[in-house]
């Protein structure tokens, strides 16, 4: 028997000894080409993925930067409005325009009272008298003064 | 020797060489990743990491309604690199200083409080001298030196691509920002200021001192590892300390409150021209002070209009003596106790009264009058007679329950507790002169809070200005201070001194000029000599202080001139048209309905009117029996004494209807 391959046949006791160079090679350089393909293929991945947040972190940076700008911007403007508001800058106005404003009176203000469906005569006003009575039946109210 | 030998021999010398190179790269590697690992690493992080702090921004002040009062508006800061200028120009001295001549001549002409000479003297300084860590004195280069602050953002992003134009070395804009007073002088002596040192916001007074630390911003920081050309590496930690804004802080002023009473104030100081004058409005139910104005004030914006006199905040920091607004305290107390009721006769004396060894006057000459009179036509003997019922110690009692001698409680440093000495150190007159407001200082808040403890039953208040800060959704609301139990024992205390107070500005009262259509007011007006010197002058502080409606007081209105020099001296006249004007409008505003038409109320008005003319005609007639009684018991008294001379005796005392006549025998 054949020591090495363990074959009794004596043609086959011959062949199994030597080793045959060319196809273990190939199959290592196959495999480690394999290997390295796929280290590779992994590596560009990573890479690929690293641009893309470096991308997308210089974009948020000049989104923020826009942020802070437009936030500088209106932080201003609203300086602004509130100068323009001031008591002092709309009293300017009024008298450079000669606007004919003039201050509110109690006496322009009418109150209705309404019972259950009911309308009732308007309260005279504080200020004067009001002689003009609602309709209850149609269910209207009268022009009053309206209700303010 | 085999050649199979020979191979061996060298294989196993380079095996040996293998192992000897592979045996020193993990020693190396040993030492580098184990052994020196904590300092390598330390070493590459301070490399690689970048940490910079950011700064919050400091927190705004907003009116009740979130009308903003001050605020922070963005600006640059221009900052020159005098060693980058150096630098770049190396080769030739002259075009340095020709470009930092260049820079300066450039920021004087766009910038406003620019020198050039001075910019110059800055970019010309290349290092500075600066001692390290072992003491020794090294010379560093300057990268630093400031050509323009606070500049406007809009006029410094137009100067950013002009010196990008004229292709300008070593200049670079930086953000800031300053604040801003938007309603200019509105508020200005209360709101306060701040300078600016080192980046860092110093407060100076009023609110943006007292609640500095809750308008502080907080700096964060961030820390990162960076690459080569700078930029940071995403994809590895970095980690960082929030950045917070400070508080905003939200007043219980209401602006348009605030504009009426500025403006008004204004008015005043037209018509009577005071030295200084002020004016508070104040919830007599929690305690907010809806408006508070003073003059002389100030316009932030512009540091050239403060002086010591136009930035005092005479309203928590002034004690004066409040003169005859002190009464109705003293009085309210006496009816609360029962030591008198509204119709207690008290003598007046006629307007001079001796006490104590000192003689005390009356503007208008009192004789014997109920206490409601003494109110209303605000006699000082009348008050110190009932002081003196009272005794030192409830004068005491009444006036320290009132809130005298203690602060308010409000929001603003400093605030003075005013001069009121302790009952030990009283001496015979203190009681006679501390119910008429002299010998005693009280700041105008204090006065303010005591008239709101008139006004809502008795009930002590804390005064607030501020109402609540916020930072985002971290809203803390400041709460209203007020006591559970009034002082008044009574019920009806406070009807019986209001009705007193009503009289003031009816018909017969001391300042008619405060009454308002549709309203009853009731208030107190007030004439107090200044003390200068030590000594009393004939200087006054005219004041009139009310509430209005006087059955359901909506606030409490205290104006003070200091020293009227046009018209009237006194507090009825000087300040009270201006509480009319200001309350009616501010009544207009809170859009509060007039208890009475105007039919009813001048009906109470000439009814009143009526009253007093018929109470003076009975005063008169009784003046006029007296005089005349007077004169019959000094022409018998004479005729007396004639009589014991001579030994003759008199004719009959004649009839009060007849002419006195005297018989000589």
């Amino acid at each position: 028997m054949n020591q090495f391959t363990k074959k009794t046949n004596p043609s086959e006791a011959e062949s199994g000894t030597g080793r045959t160079k060319t196809p273990w090679v190939a199959g290592l350089i196959i495999k480690m080409a394999a290997m390295m393909i796929v280290i590779f293929i992994a590596f560009c991945a990573r890479v690929h993925l690293n641009d893309k947040t470096e991308q997308l972190a210089r974009e948020k940076t000049r989104i923020l930067e826009e942020i802070r700008e437009k936030r500088t911007e209106i932080q201003t403007l609203i300086a602004q409005r509130e100068s323009l508001r001031s008591w002092d800058n709309v009293n300017k106005k009024i008298n450079q325009y000669n606007l004919a404003l003039r201050a509110v009176n109690p006496s322009q203000v009418r109150y209705m009272k309404r019972f259950e469906g009911q309308v009732s005569a308007p309260m005279s006003s504080l200020y004067g008298s009001d002689t003009r009575v609602a309709d209850t039946s149609a269910g209207t109210q009268t022009s009053a003064g309206g209700i303010h | 020797m085999t050649l199979f030998r020979s191979m061996a021999i060298r294989m196993a010398l380079v095996y040996i060489l293998l192992i000897c190179g592979f045996g020193y790269v993990a020693r190396v590697l040993y030492s580098v990743q184990i052994t020196r690992h904590g300092e390598l690493f330390e070493k590459a992080q301070s490399t690689y990491t970048t940490r910079i702090e950011t700064h919050g921004t400091r927190g705004e002040i907003y009116d009740f309604g979130g009308s903003l009062l001050v605020g922070n508006v963005p600006t640059m800061d221009i900052i020159g690199d005098p060693a980058n200028i150096f630098i770049l120009n190396k080769e030739d001295k002259d075009k340095t200083e020709t470009e930092c001549r260049m820079i300066a001549d450039f920021f004087e002409k766009q910038c406003e409080n620019v020198n050039a000479d001075e910019v110059f003297r800055r970019l010309s300084r290349r290092t500075f001298t600066s001692t390290d860590a072992n003491g020794k004195k090294v010379e560093r280069d300057c990268h630093y030196a400031v050509i323009a602050t606070g500049v406007k953002y809009e006029d410094a992003k137009k100067l950013k691509d002009k010196v990008k134009e004229l292709s300008f070395h070593g200049v670079s804009f930086t953000s800031s920002y300053r604040r801003n007073y938007p309603k200019d002088t509105m508020l200005a002596n209360i709101l306060g200021l701040t300078n600016v040192s080192y980046d860092t916001f110093v407060p100076i007074q009023g609110i943006e001192r007292s609640l500095n630390d809750a308008m502080t911003a907080t700096s964060g920081s961030m820390v990162y590892e960076r690459a080569r050309n700078g930029r940071s590496v995403t994809y590895v930690n970095s980690s960082s300390e929030p950045t917070l804004d400070g508080y905003d802080i939200y007043l219980t002023i209401r602006e348009p409150l605030q504009a009426i009473v500025e403006e008004e104030l204004d008015r005043m100081c037209e018509r009577v021209k005071p030295h200084a004058a002020w004016a508070l409005l104040v919830d007599p139910k929690t305690g907010d002070v809806l408006a508070a104005a003073q003059r002389p004030t100030f316009n932030p914006n512009d540091r050239s209009t403060m002086t010591p006199e136009s930035s005092a905040n005479r309203l928590s920091e002034l004690a004066l003596e409040p003169g005859s607004i002190m009464k109705p305290f003293v009085v309210s107390y006496a009816l609360d106790k029962g030591f008198v009721t509204p119709s207690s006769m008290i003598d007046c004396e006629q307007g001079v009264w001796k006490y104590a060894g000192r003689l005390l006057h009356d503007t208008h000459n009192v004789g014997k009058v109920p206490v409601t009179e003494v109110i209303k036509q605000s006699s000082n003997i009348g008050t110190a007679k009932i002081s003196v019922m009272m005794g030192a110690k409830n004068l005491d009692n009444a006036l320290r329950s009132f809130g005298f001698g203690q602060k308010t409680g409000i929001q603003l440093k400093p605030e003075t507790s005013g001069i009121f000495r302790p009952l030990e150190k009283w001496d015979s007159l203190s009681v006679s002169r501390f119910c008429i407001g002299q010998g005693i200082a009280v700041s105008p808040l204090q006065l303010a809070r005591a008239y709101c403890m008139i006004a809502n039953g008795g009930y002590k208040v804390n005064l607030r200005i501020v109402d609540r800060i916020e930072r985002g959704d971290d809203v803390r609301v400041m709460p209203v201070i007020r006591e559970t139990k009034s002082i008044f024992a009574n019920p009806t205390t406070k009807k019986m001194i209001t009705d007193m107070m009503i009289g003031v500005t009816e018909a017969g009262g001391t300042c008619t000029e405060a009454a308002i259509e549709g309203f009853h007011v009731a208030g107190k007006t007030g004439t107090a000599q200044k003390v200068i010197n030590g000594a009393y002058s004939n200087r006054y502080y005219a004041s009139f202080v009310g509430f209005v409606p006087a059955e359901d007081p909506k606030f409490v209105l205290l104006v003070t001139c200091d020293d009227p020099t046009v018209g009237s001296r006194y507090g009825g006249s000087a300040s009270g048209p201006t509480f009319k004007a200001i309350a009616e409008r501010a009544l207009k505003y809170m859009y509060v309905q007039p208890q009475l038409s105007k039919e009813e109320w001048l009906a109470e008005r000439s009814a009143a009117q009526k009253a007093l003319h018929e109470r003076k005609v009975r005063e008169d007639a009784l003046v006029q029996a007296r005089r005349e009684e007077r004169d019959r018991q000094l022409k018998a008294q004479q005729a007396k004494e004639t009589q014991k001379k001579t030994g003759t005796t008199v004719a009959s005392r004649p009839t009060s209807n007849t002419k006195s006549t005297t018989i000589r025998r």
